[in-house]
């Protein structure tokens, strides 16, 4: 477990309405992993309980080797944590929490911060009360960032941004993978933010993990054929096949363990293979719920 | 516990807080100015308004440092830093405590003077010591349910709560023979009955904080 950053094993909640099941989940040191899902799906309450912010009803949480939520602030220590419903205080100035958050941790990288003040555009002067809602988002990621954390823990911190913003805040999120020991745990909705960081990718949906892997083996495996039926073919058994659209003669097959060697099978079944497509992160999830959903409704 | 980590969460409520906190303390200062200049109308208006501003400023800093601090939701930004639940309760109970007890001392030490400073009102003291510490219990209970449900509703109601029950109370101490016997006199006669309502004081606002921790310290879900 040492070289895991984050440890989830059986960890269950229940709420009156949502439950949190069985969920185990693995956070090498050194990687970013982005968590996917919808709204409600889960991800927030998965964030909460790796910060010990909520306790799990069953299973165990070891986040940088320490038991949470029992060695919370310990592990906070090195955790950077910024959410997209934080917000700092109104009637303070960032210099106020700047100096506020360096008298916490010993690491506060000052020369970092006042970097990140330049980049972000950003005034030490200014009230937070006076901030737009893009620039709350920058200063609470200064000061999560310069406190040098060992993981970054990013609930939706891009929902509501403007484009420009955005960019600014996944750019200096890019800067930082720079250190290869930094590990990030970036959550959204929004899977293109995610795409452009992560480099493991976990699914939620109804509570649940429903898939976890590279992002890469994701984008390979992935894949839409098209294919032309001759009349009396029948559509060719492939492996991995999760959704089945368009029509008889037309079919459409999405397979998540696409091999090109797929193709000669379908041409030796009668079918003809028009196209084989890519799919972009957004799509593999959705058919990825689309799938999960329909397999517990049978 | 990491003390020095509540020192800090302490001194940031001090920070925030510091305005509302030079208030109480100015209108402390007027209201025992009112009293000061004599007669017996300026003596009720005063002690009326005394009451006011140290009840008023014990249930504000409640609201405003932990009913506002889920609603603004600054919570999430605070339980991010390197702090557990018993932290956070101590910093909010000491922090809220050491605000009040500002102008609270403030009232105290000004109408215990007063009191002593005039021959006629030196019995009294007994009567406003007991109240004093009735406004400490209420403020407690306030800071108390504020904690506890974090629900601007419920310290509405802990404020209303605590309100009548320094009225009330007031009247009833007011009326017990051993207090009543010597209130209006020019000596402090201190009875066995003044003891015990100060020690079921004193003993309420001791149990009212450690169910505050013992309860926070069972809570499940922080955020």
């Amino acid at each position: 477990m040492n070289n895991l950053s984050v440890h989830f094993e059986g960890v269950s909640k229940v709420y009156p309405h949502f439950t949190l099941d069985d969920l185990s989940l693995e956070l090498p040191t050194g990687t970013v992993m982005g968590l996917i899902g919808a709204n409600g799906a889960g991800k927030s309450t998965t964030i909460r309980i790796l910060m010990g912010l909520v306790h799990q009803d069953q299973g165990q949480v070891h986040v940088l080797g320490r038991e949470m939520p029992r060695e919370q602030a310990v592990a906070k220590l090195d955790i950077g944590f910024v959410s997209e419903d934080m917000r700092l205080y109104g009637s303070a100035t960032l210099a106020w929490h700047m100096k506020f958050v360096r008298s916490l941790y010993p690491q506060w990288d000052q020369s970092y911060a006042d970097t990140l003040l330049r980049r972000f555009d950003l005034k030490p002067q200014q009230k937070m009360k006076g901030l737009s809602h893009g620039q709350r988002v920058k200063a609470a990621l200064l000061l999560a960032l310069a406190r040098r954390p060992r993981l970054l823990v990013l609930d939706e911190p891009t929902t509501g941004l403007d484009p420009v913003a955005r960019q600014e805040v996944l750019g200096e999120l890019m800067a930082v993978l720079v250190d290869e020991d930094r590990t990030i745990l970036f959550s959204s909705h929004n899977t293109s933010d995610v795409e452009q960081i992560s480099d493991q990718i976990t699914f939620i949906d109804r509570g649940r993990i429903i898939a976890s892997d590279d992002k890469e083996i994701f984008l390979d495996r992935w894949r839409r054929l098209r294919l032309v039926l001759s009349p009396d073919a029948d559509l060719p058994s492939l492996p991995g096949v999760v959704e089945v659209g368009g029509s008889k003669r037309l079919p459409v097959l999405v397979t998540n363990r696409f091999d090109p060697a797929m193709v000669s099978a379908c041409n030796d079944a009668g079918a003809t293979v028009q196209a084989v497509d890519p799919m972009t992160l957004e799509e593999i999830f959705v058919a990825n719920v689309h799938s999960r959903r329909e397999k517990q409704t049978v | 516990m990491n003390y020095a980590i509540v020192k800090r969460l302490v001194l940031k409520d001090w920070y925030l807080q510091r305005w509302a906190i030079l208030a109480s303390l100015a209108g402390v200062v007027a209201t025992l100015g009112i009293i000061a200049t004599g007669g017996k109308v300026a003596f009720l208006l005063g002690l009326i308004l005394l009451i006011m501003v140290i009840i008023s400023i014990g249930a504000q800093m409640a609201v405003a440092t932990i009913v506002t601090e889920r609603k603004e939701q600054t919570l999430p930004f605070v339980m991010s830093l390197p702090i557990s639940y018993r932290e956070y309760t101590a910093s909010k109970i000491w922090g809220n405590l050491l605000i009040f007890l500002v102008p609270w001392l403030t009232m105290v030490l000004g109408s215990f003077g007063l009191l002593l400073w005039s021959p006629s009102s030196r019995g009294l003291l007994p009567y406003a010591v007991i109240m004093s510490t009735e406004i400490l219990l209420s403020t407690c209970l306030i800071l108390a349910v504020a904690l506890i449900t974090e629900s601007q509703g419920w310290a509405v109601a802990a404020i209303m709560v605590g309100n009548l029950a320094v009225n009330g109370i007031g009247y009833v101490v007011a009326h017990i023979g051993g207090i009543a016997k010597g209130m209006w006199g020019p000596t402090i006669q201190w009875s066995g009955a003044a003891s015990a309502v100060l020690l079921a004081e004193v003993t309420t606002v001791a149990l009212l904080l450690g169910g505050t921790f013992f309860v926070q310290s069972r809570k499940k879900d922080f955020l």
